[in-house]
């Protein structure tokens, strides 16, 4: 264990500082009690502009997937023009083996609005809309709740302790999806919030210069936003105390894993569910300490690091630190959600590879050839070779199909195709013998070379 | 998903005389949805949402009338609603049951709910049971993985499924 307390699980019993059957709904009140909206009191007592180099200071990486350093992603924004500016918090939430952004609005609803509401100061935005996946039904229900009781504790509405951001009442509305991946890529997302399907746009421009409704827009996960409280109220220095720095003789420009993280973990171990900890923590101490070790004394396999887009662990990355340099170091695209899927030694590789690929073929919103396409034909390929029908080439096809596609390699429009790419590419190559050994190894002679 | 061509060039639309957008509905969406957003368009994820769940589908009049809402054209309003997969442009059973079908779900044995839902009702993913009850779909991650083999009946998550628990849950449906 690196965390001396826990901060995003604070008002949730999460082991090993308390008991998962202890959970229950923190209202305002119960959250005014605990310390609540400190944070928030303590912005507004600051300059907007020096909470965001607060943050920055802090050095916080988005927990939506990339990892990109929020301070500077607020920065991105232009001056204000009097003119309306938009928040879209991303609860989208659809990264198989993902979890965690579920648990903060199950149980602890304000630490997000809280965020929210620093955010929109800071960074002048007057309208937030919570963007959340259509299969949290009841996580939707429970929002828009603690939605409503911010505004009765005027948090947002017009005696907003906030009041008024480019001239306009701040205002917090969620805004329902409804069953597309791809809206979770935040130009999907906000072309859905526009009403439109989700496809995602071509950048630049980029939404904090023109986003929603064609106006400066920042998007934020929300476990981004859930540590956003905590660190204005505790600062940069304590935030940094978690996590990893970065390693020596690094440039500063490089951003580093500081503070705490969700992992959430599902798979084959003892005792699935959500742990925080340190960024930087060992995969094995994940799963022997926090999760209680392999189910069924079995010997582990392969892992996910964060959500089936990165890639696989292999065997011999049992002990991969989890923090966002994992990408560099291990092979795969990089530390992602942090929802980590464990595997053990009776798991069918091909069958793994089989099933992600056909994920992101369904889910690919057909935009851009190399993904519409090629998602569907590595499902096929990898559906035949399941079943025993595929040959060597069909390895050699694979690879060079999912090395082709995505924003990596630059033939596509979002990152949904480097997830397909990474996802098949490190399970056929860290498992080549699996696969190898799975298919007719046939020898192709070119009729070209073969004369007539 | 969207990029499957759908024949809706050519496709008949049943109408009835009563709208399915009325006057109380309008006035509800007006008040409450469409002052959320600065363009009416906005609106369409939150309206169809809305019609959906008043009628359990969303008929093609009603995609019509919802455009005329919203002021914008049937085709973007069809061209949003094929796009979603939670919008069912056909009518489905009074119970949804959406078994999830991705890698955490099926490494912990998803495939024996799936058979159990074909050997009890008789239908596989994408029917829906002759009496109109039942339809099933299989999903993708549900985020719920830690409590896995899971699903989603209407708006209820099922977590930890067995066989057995699942045939009460489905028993239990009146
Ligand atoms: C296909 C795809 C799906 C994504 N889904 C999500 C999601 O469900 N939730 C999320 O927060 N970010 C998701 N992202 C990442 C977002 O595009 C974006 O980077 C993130 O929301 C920014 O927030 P952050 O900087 O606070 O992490 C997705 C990205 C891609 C390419
Ligand atoms: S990469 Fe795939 S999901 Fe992303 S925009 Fe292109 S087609 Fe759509
Ligand atoms: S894989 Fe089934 S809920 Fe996540």
């Amino acid at each position: 264990m690196t965390l001396e307390e826990p901060v995003l699980c604070k008002r949730i019993p999460t082991p090993p500082w308390g008991d998962k059957r202890d959970r229950k709904l923190i209202d305002i009140d119960a959250y005014f009690d605990t310390g609540g909206y400190d944070g928030l009191k303590k912005a507004l007592s600051m300059e907007a502009k020096d909470v965001v180099g607060l943050v920055k200071a802090a050095e916080l990486r988005g927990r939506g997937g990339a990892g990109f350093p929020a301070g500077m992603k607020w920065s991105f924004l232009p001056p204000e023009d009097g003119d309306r500016r938009y928040l879209a918090v991303n609860c989208d939430e659809s990264e198989p083996g993902t979890f965690k952004d579920r648990l903060i609005v199950d149980y602890d609803p304000h630490l997000i609005l809280e965020g929210i509401a620093i955010c929109m100061h800071a960074c002048r935005l007057d309208t937030a809309y919570f963007y959340i996946r259509g299969e949290y039904h009841q996580q939707a229900k429970i929002f828009q709740f603690a939605i409503k009781e911010a505004y009765d504790n005027k948090i947002f509405g017009n005696e907003s302790l906030l009041g008024r951001i480019n001239g306009q009442v701040p205002q917090c509305y969620m805004h329902r999806g409804a069953g597309a991946y791809v809206c979770g890529e935040e130009t999907g997302l906000l072309e859905s919030l526009e009403g439109k399907r989700g496809w995602p746009r071509i950048k630049p421009p980029f939404p904090a210069v023109s986003g929603a409704f064609g106006r400066p827009t920042i998007i934020n996960n929300v476990e981004t936003l859930a540590l956003i409280g905590p660190i204005v109220e505790r600062g940069p220095d304590w935030f940094k105390s978690m996590g990893v720095p970065r390693p020596e003789g690094v440039s500063p420009m490089v951003p580093a894993s500081y503070g705490p993280k969700l992992f959430g973990v599902s798979g084959h171990i003892n005792r699935p569910g959500i742990y925080e900890d340190g960024l930087g923590i060992k995969l094995s101490q994940l799963i022997e300490v926090h999760c209680r070790g392999m189910r069924n004394g079995k010997k582990f396999k392969a892992a996910v690091p964060g959500g089936i887009s990165m890639g696989v662990l292999g065997t011999d990355e049992y002990d991969a630190e989890l923090d966002f340099d994992i990408g560099k170091k291990y092979n795969c695209l990089g530390l992602g959600t942090a929802g980590v899927i464990v595997m053990d030694e009776d798991t069918d590789m091909v069958a793994v590879a089989r099933n992600l690929a056909r994920f992101f073929a369904r889910e690919s919103c057909g935009q851009c050839t190399p993904c519409r396409e090629g998602t569907g034909w590595m499902h096929q390929i990898l559906t035949r070779i399941e079943a025993g029908d595929g040959t060597t080439r069909d390895l050699d096809l694979l690879l060079e199909l999912a090395g082709s596609m995505g924003i990596g390699p630059g033939t596509t429009i979002c990152g949904l195709a480097d997830g397909a790419n990474w996802a098949v590419r490190t399970i056929v190559n860290k498992f080549w013998g699996e696969f190898e050994s799975r298919v007719r190894k046939e020898r192709y002679v070119s009729l070209a070379v073969a004369g007539p | 998903m969207a990029w499957i061509a759908k024949n809706s060039a050519t496709m008949q639309i049943d109408s009835r005389d009563e709208p399915y957008l009325d006057d109380t509905l309008k006035q509800e969406l007006e008040s409450q949805i469409l002052t959320r957003y600065p363009t009416r368009r906005a609106a369409t994820l939150p309206v169809l949402h809305a019609v959906q769940h008043r009628y359990n589908y969303i008929p093609h009049q009603a995609l019509e009338e919802a455009a005329d809402f919203l002021n914008i054209s049937s085709a973007e309003m069809l061209d949003t609603a094929s796009f979603y997969e939670d919008f069912w442009l056909k009518p489905k059973g009074k119970y949804l049951i959406m078994v999830c079908q991705s890698i955490t779900c099926e490494l912990l044995g998803h495939d024996r709910l799936l058979e159990k839902i074909r050997d009890k009702l008789g239908i596989e993913p994408g029917q829906t049971t002759d009496d109109g009850r039942f339809t099933l779909i299989t999903a993708e991650c549900l985020g719920s993985c830690d409590t896995a083999p899971c699903a989603l009946i209407n708006e209820t998550r099922h977590e930890d499924l067995t066989c057995e628990n699942l045939d009460q849950i489905l028993d239990s449906l009146d």
